[in-house]
């Protein structure tokens, strides 16, 4: 399209990337004219700014540009503090801003929805984190922050990401009546929602706790293995053993049965005559927790069902 | 002749749909005339937001209001969006679709605000031709609304009633009269609220617009977070009564009481409608002090905040 502003005036594009370095900046909307990037754009400084900004009787052009100024972080600080209510909780209101504030400069949106704001900001606090004062390899306090933020987002995107609830799932009935001899080579396909995580925090109880408004301490490091998914529309988090985790695992990763016990079995270290029992009660806790969908005889699509 | 509201049916008195009342909309089926919801939060959803929308949409009309659409961006339309919000408009049977005369972002960026444009010529005709972009590929006609604002533009000759009604004239699309913005702007510009309200093309508003706004003195932000002012249902009964009607709709957006209080606010509508317009449209109420000056923010888009146990 033609430059939509006429050649006296700065072109739209060019005050529009003007009026977003401004607003944007971290310092304020004075920084923000004087900033090289503004200045590229339209070249005024801050006590000509009426040449591009008008002023309203009680306000002065810096005041009103200011509106734009303070709302931009604000809001987006509101909506990353809805996103991650624990981080903020656990790292305290200053913190929280801090991260949030160096996020949005590294990070700011750029797609048409907020559900994508805080996308990055777990793997950012792990980019930007201090160095870790002890050398023992035990997790740290910001170590705890971050696996916080990992499943909080985990359960933005398992909230309104793919999900079963207007599909039959796999019942403990069903898969118990696949005749024993077939069981080593069915394969398991587990629901779109299903994420399988490890954290070395049970931050999902400290989430958790803080969500019923409690004042939790923040946990000791303790190995955690969890299943989330959702059902009825509302996220779900199970912390499982290592034997069903990783038998869950590898069902996702479309292992046939009979290879994800022996992975699973040799990855969780359990007692050899015990195992028939255990796999017998895991199998149906897993399919009452809605983890699958169906069971077939082969790995690729048009072979029967079991 | 241009019909009524572009022909669109006049729905009545409605409510914009938060995820705080799914609950309570789900439990109670209130009769509502209507509800609108903000297009970004459902047209990706998978989950519980679209599946409350769906029974929804089953039960009451349903408008789609949306806040990216960034029609006053100098980058180019989003023709994924577009496509998203045509095929969710189709399947929730949306009585229209809705958004904003602003840009939200540049280069690539949403600063997820409505940010203003200039209004001049060349503006206008930019944003002309991005409607009529719009309507083909939505294969409907689009309904825009005046945004409140903040700042003006030195490179601006015109009032924003003539831009907004030469706007819809030119591309034939319908207005979403926000009676509230029109009073915020009016005091953050110095200009006379019903002037605008009497100038637009009223056979176009296909719909109104009512919330609260903080006042901070030396200017007004649209916080969304109160009951309607007086001033504001003044400009509305002119408003009503110069349009022969609008589907009125009440939007609340933060600090969002229960969904019968809700709902109370924008029946105040019936009230208003059946006396003959009257009173100060220009009275200034007093400025907000404490909480609210550091704490005034708008928030156009809303996050939905996701359930786990």
């Amino acid at each position: 399209m033609d430059d939509p502003m006429a050649q006296s005036e700065p072109s739209l594009s060019t005050l529009q990337r003007w009026m977003q370095s401004v607003i944007t900046h971290p310092a304020g909307v004075t920084a923000g004219i004087d900033s090289e990037a503004a200045r590229n754009e339209i070249d005024v400084a801050a006590e000509e700014i009426e040449q591009v900004i008008t002023r309203s009787r009680a306000l002065d052009s810096i005041g009103r540009l200011q509106v734009y100024g303070n709302a931009y972080y604000a809001r987006l600080l509101d909506c990353l503090s809805a996103e991650f209510p624990t981080l903020r909780h656990a790292a305290g209101e200053e913190a929280f801003g801090a991260f949030c504030f160096g996020y949005l400069q590294q990070h700011p949106s750029t797609t048409y929805t907020l559900t994508q704001l805080g996308a990055k900001f777990p793997q950012y606090l792990a980019e930007t984190r201090p160095a870790r004062v002890s050398a023992d390899g035990q997790p740290d306090w910001m170590d705890f922050l971050i696996e916080v933020a990992r499943l909080e987002r985990l359960y933005s995107e398992v909230f309104d990401g793919p999900g079963e609830e207007k599909l039959p799932l796999l019942s403990a009935e069903r898969l118990t009546a696949i005749p024993r001899e077939s069981w080593p080579l069915v394969r398991l396909t587990t629901v779109d929602s299903l994420r399988l995580v490890e954290f070395r925090f049970p931050v999902h109880e400290y989430i958790t706790s803080v969500k019923k408004g409690e004042s939790p301490s923040p946990p000791d490091p303790a190995p955690t293995r969890l299943a989330i998914n959702r059902r009825d529309y509302i996220v779900r988090r199970r912390s499982l053993p290592p034997l069903p985790f990783e038998l869950l695992r590898s069902l996702r990763d479309g292992l046939p049965l009979g290879e994800a016990i022996e992975r699973a079995v040799r990855h969780a270290d359990c007692d050899p005559d015990d195992l028939p029992a255990q796999l017998r009660g895991w199998f149906k806790a897993l399919t009452t927790n809605g983890y699958f969908l169906a069971a077939s005889l082969r790995d690729h699509l048009g072979d029967p069902e079991c | 002749m241009t019909e009524p509201r572009l022909g669109h049916p006049l729905l009545g008195l409605g409510v914009g749909l938060r995820s705080v009342h799914y609950p309570f909309l789900l439990e109670h089926e209130p009769a509502v005339d209507w509800f609108e919801i903000i297009s970004e939060n459902y047209i990706d959803s998978q989950g519980r937001p679209r599946y409350v929308l769906d029974q929804i949409a089953e039960r009451y009309p349903v408008v789609m209001h949306g806040v990216s659409l960034s029609i006053g961006s100098s980058d180019p339309l989003d023709f994924d969006y577009l496509g998203k919000l045509k095929a969710l408009a189709g399947e929730i049977n949306a009585r229209w679709v809705s958004d904003h005369l602003c840009w939200t972002g540049v280069a690539g960026r949403n600063s997820h605000d409505l940010l203003p444009v200039p209004l001049n010529e060349t503006v206008l005709a930019h944003v002309v031709d991005r409607i009529r972009i719009v309507q083909e590929v939505l294969e409907r006609p689009l309904v825009l609304e005046n945004p409140s604002s903040y700042v003006t533009f030195a490179a601006s000759t015109m009032p924003e009633w003539e831009f907004l009604t030469r706007m819809a004239e030119e591309a034939d699309c319908g207005l979403l009269l926000d009676v509230n913005n029109v009073y915020v702007s009016s005091v953050n510009h110095d200009f006379d609220p019903l002037e605008y309200i009497e100038n637009v093309p009223h056979e176009r508003v296909v719909q109104c617009h009512l919330a609260g706004h903080t006042n901070m003195g030396t200017h007004i932000v649209d916080t969304h977070d109160g009951p309607v002012i007086d001033p504001v249902w003044n400009l509305y009964a002119h408003a009503h009564r110069l349009t022969g009607g609008m589907s009125t709709l009440l939007e609340w957006d933060s600090s969002i009481p229960s969904f019968p209080e809700v709902h109370a606010e924008v029946l105040k509508a019936r009230q208003v409608i059946s006396r003959e317009p009257h009173g100060d449209v220009t009275q200034e109420t007093a400025p907000d002090h404490g909480a609210a000056k550091s704490e005034a923010v708008p928030h156009p888009a809303v996050f939905v905040t996701a359930e786990a146990e």
